[in-house]
């Protein structure tokens, strides 16, 4: 077996050999070379992402407005809009609202679409396909599509309403957070389902056979061996879903358009009803850009957590 | 009509994205302006929203193009079509008004958003054309003051919305209620009301809009009726925005009553944000014996329409206009599409020549018809071609100098969203105070726009 150690002179001996010391293999390197195949990719991002985006957050300071006098002849407010999101009641409440619509979004989905990779990996290939055929449709299905079936589905007359109530219970509007975030988890579980009956794939049959030998019951082997395995696969979802969640201004539109009384008014909606239905351009850039700074800090923490663990 | 607001919900999330990212990239575009005498006026107009069909419209939009191109040699007329539902089209205009280069020459707009837009200086003032117009002598007065601001007229009225009460006679007849039904004041609606659940089951009594899901459309044609009805109908006084007065309260105590009664429709029918449309279908399927509702109605029954089509309409339904609070009077909002003119317009006498073509008998009364509109224009009121074409056309047009105009000016959109707020509290929970409905239009309205800007009126 060779062996390795570091001489005191600071070369590195390998096997009894003197490398050459100067760069180190181990560490990351940058080519300045390299820039040249990055920048295509580079003005890309800056063309579509960081432009925009930097432009939506000098529109946010600004006193833009869809229609009226200062919809042609706008300027630079400084941080009165900031100070009027400060003043703004329904702001937080928004903030609120959608910390519970994506959380119970991403908790739904994990943990149905987890539960449905588990059950599904012991089903034959032939339900396994038809199972991740009609999934993967709930997840392909066009936010219109799944806002009006969930609409139907949930208000007076509707499968809820014959299954869990009278025919004039109006589940949508009586538990409209609920429904909406219910309605969400259904149209992306079939994603995480596909995801986790990958990843599930991947966890070799020895281990699980190991660990069933050790007396291991269902619960510990999916609790100590299923799950720790899973989990960079889990911490993807997450990420994917809360991104996919916090942009969800379809789906919730569709269904209640923010109501009623504001009780599922998240802030894509309520970004969209500030700048088209109140004129205020402005001031719905500015709480897009609240959204993208939410997204950037999830998604950090989500990349840091996942990088940890590994 | 006004009334389609909730159905192109896709094409208003997919306009809502492009025009962001039209924004993001031409904010603040060039500003060059159209040559003296341009030889082709463009004109803009929903495709599919203001007229009652896609064919309709492109029937309508080319005759009147081929009209002008005929009398005006030389001058061609651009048609530029807008499809999707009322916000897209506002959207859509709003985008093109940005630009002077992209301005229309003549654009059919909302009637509220004239005053909007009219301030944005958008709109080329028509005072003098109008000076010597025949055809503008002969529109009711509320009607002018629609695109009239400070003494200046910017739009000119294309076809107008009003309300009143339809019912229907059968379901009278077995309550045992006169027919015809002549209530005096919001009383004898509610006695009726009350008659027809008692004697008439498995029917909605009595259909009254509100919530936020309709938005401008479930108040023009719900409880703002009310309001315009009462001792005080203002909902704007000056720069601010009337969030209590006795006529607000009036209108939510009428609608508390009506919800503590079990009278209304459900609370998923209501709130749908197709709302307004519901009562034609539920009528023609014999499910709804009262509504306070548009004069589009009785069109959208006609074959030509059939939006549904219900021959049994004339005979089975009645109209009759709505009291006031206590009776004496005709209460009704008003709202409609207009005309204006580019303040930018490459050819602005092409433009007024075409908007006297769009004004002319066989045009006006075409578009009240296939729009579910009156005409403005009193001389047509009386013309077989427009009374014939629906049931009671000629009540509605009678309606229409009683009627009270809606604001058109910038946030009125938000006072929409507080009283849709309000009135749908006290569906959701009729045993809230008329008070506590009160107090969330207010609260809403001075939360966005801080509170110098709401006023309490007696």
């Amino acid at each position: 077996m060779a062996t390795t150690e570091v001489s005191g002179s600071g070369a590195l001996a390998v096997g009894g050999r003197e490398l050459p010391t100067g760069r180190r293999l181990d560490r990351e390197r940058f080519q300045w070379g390299s820039v040249s195949l990055l920048l295509p990719a580079l003005a890309l991002l800056a063309l579509l992402f960081l432009i925009p985006v930097g432009y939506a957050f000098y529109l946010g300071l600004t006193n833009l407005r869809l229609i009226g006098p200062t919809s042609l002849h706008w300027h630079f407010t400084g941080l009165s809009n900031v100070r009027e999101l400060g003043r703004d009641a329904l702001f937080p409440k928004s903030v609120a609202l959608t910390a519970i619509f994506v959380g119970g979004s991403v908790l739904g989905t994990v943990v149905v679409g987890l539960a449905a990779a588990m059950l599904i990996r012991t089903a034959t290939s032939v339900v396994r396909v038809l199972a991740g055929g009609i999934v993967i449709v709930a997840f392909m299905m066009p936010a219109v599509s799944a806002g009006m079936t969930w609409y139907a589905t949930s208000t007076a007359g509707g499968t809820l309403a014959t299954l869990f109530g009278t025919s004039q219970s109006d589940f949508l509007h009586s538990q409209p957070l609920l429904i909406v975030t219910m309605a969400n988890t259904w149209s992306q579980t079939g994603f995480a389902m596909l995801v986790f009956a990958a990843a599930l794939r991947t966890i070799p049959a020895e281990v699980i056979e190991a660990a069933t030998l050790e007396n291991a019951s269902a619960v510990q082997r999916f609790r100590m061996v299923v799950l720790p395995l899973l989990r960079p696969t889990i911490v993807t979802v997450v990420l994917l879903v809360t991104l996919l969640s916090l942009a969800n201004f379809g789906l919730v539109y569709i269904m209640t358009q923010g109501g009623p009384n504001n009780a599922t008014n998240i802030l894509p909606v309520y970004s969209y009803q500030q700048a088209f239905s109140f004129n205020n351009l402005a001031y719905g850039a500015l709480i897009g850009d609240v959204m993208v700074i939410i997204a950037t800090i999830l998604a950090a923490g989500y990349v840091w957590a996942a990088r940890r663990r590994a | 009509m006004l009334a389609k607001s909730g159905l192109s919900r896709l094409t208003r999330v997919a306009l809502a994205a492009i025009t962001v990212a039209t924004l993001v990239v031409g904010c603040g575009g060039s500003s060059s302006s159209k040559s003296g005498n341009s030889k082709t006026i463009s004109v803009a107009y929903g495709s599919t929203y203001v007229f009652d069909s896609v064919a309709l419209t492109n029937k309508w939009w080319n005759q009147v193009a081929h009209q002008f191109e005929a009398q005006n040699p030389g001058i061609k007329v651009k048609l530029v079509p807008i499809p999707g539902s009322y916000n897209d089209i506002v959207t859509k205009l709003s985008l093109l008004y940005r630009n002077p280069s992209t301005a229309p020459d003549v654009a059919e707009i909302p009637t509220g958003q004239i005053g909007l837009w009219a301030s944005s200086g958008y709109f080329a003032s028509l005072n003098k054309d109008l000076a010597s117009s025949s055809w503008w002598q002969k529109f009711p007065a509320v009607v002018k003051s629609e695109g009239t601001f400070g003494g200046t007229t910017y739009a000119v009225d294309q076809g107008e919305n009003d309300t009143a009460i339809y019912y229907n006679k059968d379901m009278f007849r077995k309550a045992g209620l006169p027919v015809p039904w002549k209530p005096k004041n919001w009383n004898d609606i509610l006695t009726a009301a009350r008659k027809i659940k008692s004697s008439v089951p498995g029917v909605t009594p009595l259909w009254l809009n509100a919530g936020s899901g309709s938005g401008a459309n479930g108040l023009l044609q719900g409880v703002n009726n009310f309001i315009v009805g009462s001792s005080t109908p203002q909902i704007e006084d000056g720069s601010k925005w009337v969030v209590d007065s006795s006529g607000i309260r009036a209108g939510l105590a009428f609608l508390k009553q009506v919800e503590l009664g079990g009278l209304n429709a459900s609370e998923s029918q209501l709130f749908s944000p197709n709302a307004v449309t519901t009562p034609l279908t539920l009528f023609a399927h014999n499910k709804l014996a009262i509504a306070i509702g548009s004069n589009y109605f009785t069109g959208n029954w006609t074959k030509p329409i059939s939006a549904p089509y219900w021959p049994q309409a004339p005979k089975t339904m009645g109209i009759t206009p709505l009291p006031t609070e206590n009776g004496g009077g005709i209460a009704s909002t008003l709202g409609g599409w207009d005309y204006a003119i580019s303040a930018h317009s490459g050819n602005p006498s092409a433009a007024w020549k075409l908007i006297n073509i769009m004004e002319n008998k066989t045009n006006s009364i075409d578009a009240a018809n296939w729009a579910g509109w009156v005409t403005p224009n009193k001389d047509y009121w009386t013309a077989p071609a427009f009374t014939t074409f629906a049931p009671q056309q000629l009540l509605f047009a009678q309606i229409l100098p009683h009627a009270t105009l809606t604001p058109s000016s910038s946030n009125y959109s938000i006072w929409v969203q507080g009283m849709g707020n309000a009135t749908g509290q006290l569906v959701s929970n009729p045993s809230a105070s008329v008070t506590s409905a009160v107090n969330t239009l207010s609260s809403y309205v001075s939360n966005q726009l801080g509170g110098g800007a709401i006023k309490k009126l007696p």
